[in-house]
């Protein structure tokens, strides 16, 4: 499947869309769909400061516990409050309703390596 | 010569796995899948209408001999002596310590006994099993990878298997076993399972499984049946209260630890652990398996540690989300006595954060009829 075109993506399978100085985070089709039915999303609190590619919340699914990454480095300003109540819209929704987190970009855009989605798309193809 | 990992085994179902685009995962020596298309839709499927699992993986032994019963009652926990043919029965292979070697299901056919371990102890019991045959006069034949099991398991079962068995299926009772057919294919059928569902398991010949398989598949698209893989199963087991060797059940933890008392024959005049047994129980100072129910969103999982006020008092032993309790999340754990009462508020740790859960009794969900 081809992947959303204004996006970029971590080898982590997250992807992060970057609208001035605002990044939204969420996880890709092929994480959900790789991972399953997801039944938990722990997000970082908002004010936190992440570091790129630094850990910043787990998602489960029925039998897994994985780590989730940000693939891109700030404050973290919002977090998606619908994940509590219906996690499995990550499932449905990867890359629109089932978005994660918001961070603003403190020092601009650090998007060194960062996918293009063919070379994402390349990656999930291996 | 170079050493290498033994290739996981192959069930003789495993073509009809990849075709349906099964995840697989190896266990218990085998490629087996964990799910087909989603685990909540399995699940839903064998609570509402029915699941098709493939439990080849599992080890089937026959025992034959006159002495078959008296051998058995000596080496586990439960009465077999006094089942009858065509009795199934739950029993547990336990050491001098009282722990568990495996749990196990003898069903007594007409002429021979059929054994069924789990997966993970099958070469552990096949070793256990011939250590004791001496002078027994037992003879042990191992079906394990060249036998099939099949399972059809939920509310619709006896719907969607009555018209092509050879049998009268409605009429076999609840962990009782006969000798038939299944599409004319020769099988044991088996009222028993490991869901809370009503259901049957088949035990087929490996060269028969694969037709069986797609038949009922085939005829029983329109009444819901789906494959349902090893994910769903333990989600069904552990809302069943049901346990699962290597976290209810272990060479450490007892059957009297596990809340299966009622699987413990005390009366049998000797058993291996049967003094461990009985010390344990008249004592009553054993850490225990409970329920826990989680009070918030946050999946409790095997290995997280269970307080009562600042004390450790244990650790999670298996937890899920549960869909037959209201979505919660639910768990078992291996707790000190003080805090096994039901109603009694804990704090499960889940990555340096304290949840809050209630202790409660198993089984965590009861099927209606």
């Amino acid at each position: 499947m081809a992947q959303p075109g204004d996006l970029l993506f971590s080898k982590e399978h997250e992807w992060v869309k970057i609208d001035g100085d605002t990044a939204t985070i969420g996880i890709t089709d092929y994480a959900q769909n790789s991972l399953g039915d997801i039944v938990y999303v722990e997000l970082p609190r908002i004010g936190t400061q992440v570091e790129q590619y630094g850990s910043v919340g787990v998602v489960e699914s029925v039998k897994a516990v994985s780590d989730l990454f940000t693939p891109i480095g700030g404050e973290i300003v919002e977090i998606n409050g619908e994940l509590e109540n219906d996690p499995a819209l990550v499932n449905r929704e990867p890359f629109q309703g089932g978005w994660m987190f918001k961070v603003k970009l403190t020092n601009g855009a650090q998007t060194s390596g960062l996918l293009s989605p063919d070379e994402y798309e390349k990656l999930v193809a291996e | 010569m170079t050493m290498q990992a033994p290739a996981a085994k192959r069930t003789a179902l495993y073509d009809e796995h990849v075709r349906l685009g099964a995840r697989l995962i190896p266990f218990g020596g085998f490629d087996m899948p964990v799910q087909y298309s989603s685990i909540l839709k399995e699940h839903e499927a064998v609570r509402h209408r029915a699941g098709l699992f493939d439990l080849s993986h599992m080890g089937q032994f026959i025992l034959e001999g006159e002495n078959v019963a008296e051998w058995a009652d000596k080496l586990t926990v439960n009465a077999v002596s006094t089942m009858k043919p065509g009795q199934a029965r739950y029993n547990i292979f336990t050491n001098e310590r009282g722990g568990a070697h495996d749990d196990v299901i003898f069903y007594r056919l007409p002429e021979v006994w059929l054994l069924v371990v789990n997966a993970s102890n099958a070469e552990k019991m096949w070793a256990h099993l011939n250590a004791n045959l001496a002078g027994s006069g037992v003879k042990l034949t191992s079906l394990h990878g060249r036998n099939a099991l099949v399972a059809i398991q939920g509310p619709k079962s006896v719907e969607m298997l009555r018209k092509h068995t050879g049998v009268d299926i409605a009429a076999l009772k609840y962990y009782f076993c006969v000798e038939g057919s299944v599409y004319g294919k020769r099988a044991v059928i088996a009222r028993t399972g490991y869901t809370g569902e009503d259901g049957f398991e088949l035990f087929v010949d490996g060269a028969d499984a694969q037709e069986i398989w797609n038949n009922l598949l085939r005829d029983n698209e329109q009444g819901g049946l789906i494959p349902a893989g090893l994910g769903a199963r333990d989600v069904l087991r552990l809302e069943a209260g049901m346990p699962l060797y290597g976290h209810e059940l272990t060479e450490e933890i007892t059957p009297i630890q596990a809340g299966l008392d009622w699987a413990v024959k005390l009366g049998k005049p000797e058993f291996t652990g049967k003094a461990a047994l009985e010390a344990q129980k008249s004592a009553d100072e054993y850490a225990r398996i409970v329920g826990i129910v989680m009070d918030g969103r946050a999946p409790a999982r095997e290995g997280y540690h269970v307080f009562l006020g600042d004390r450790r008092v244990g650790e999670i032993r298996s937890g899920s989300i549960a869909p037959s309790v209201q979505n919660k999340n639910i768990a078992t754990a291996l707790v000190d006595k003080d805090a096994a009462a039901p109603g009694t508020p804990v704090v499960v740790h889940i990555r340096g954060t304290a949840y809050g859960a209630t202790v409660v009794q198993l089984p965590f969900y009861k099927r209606s009829q």
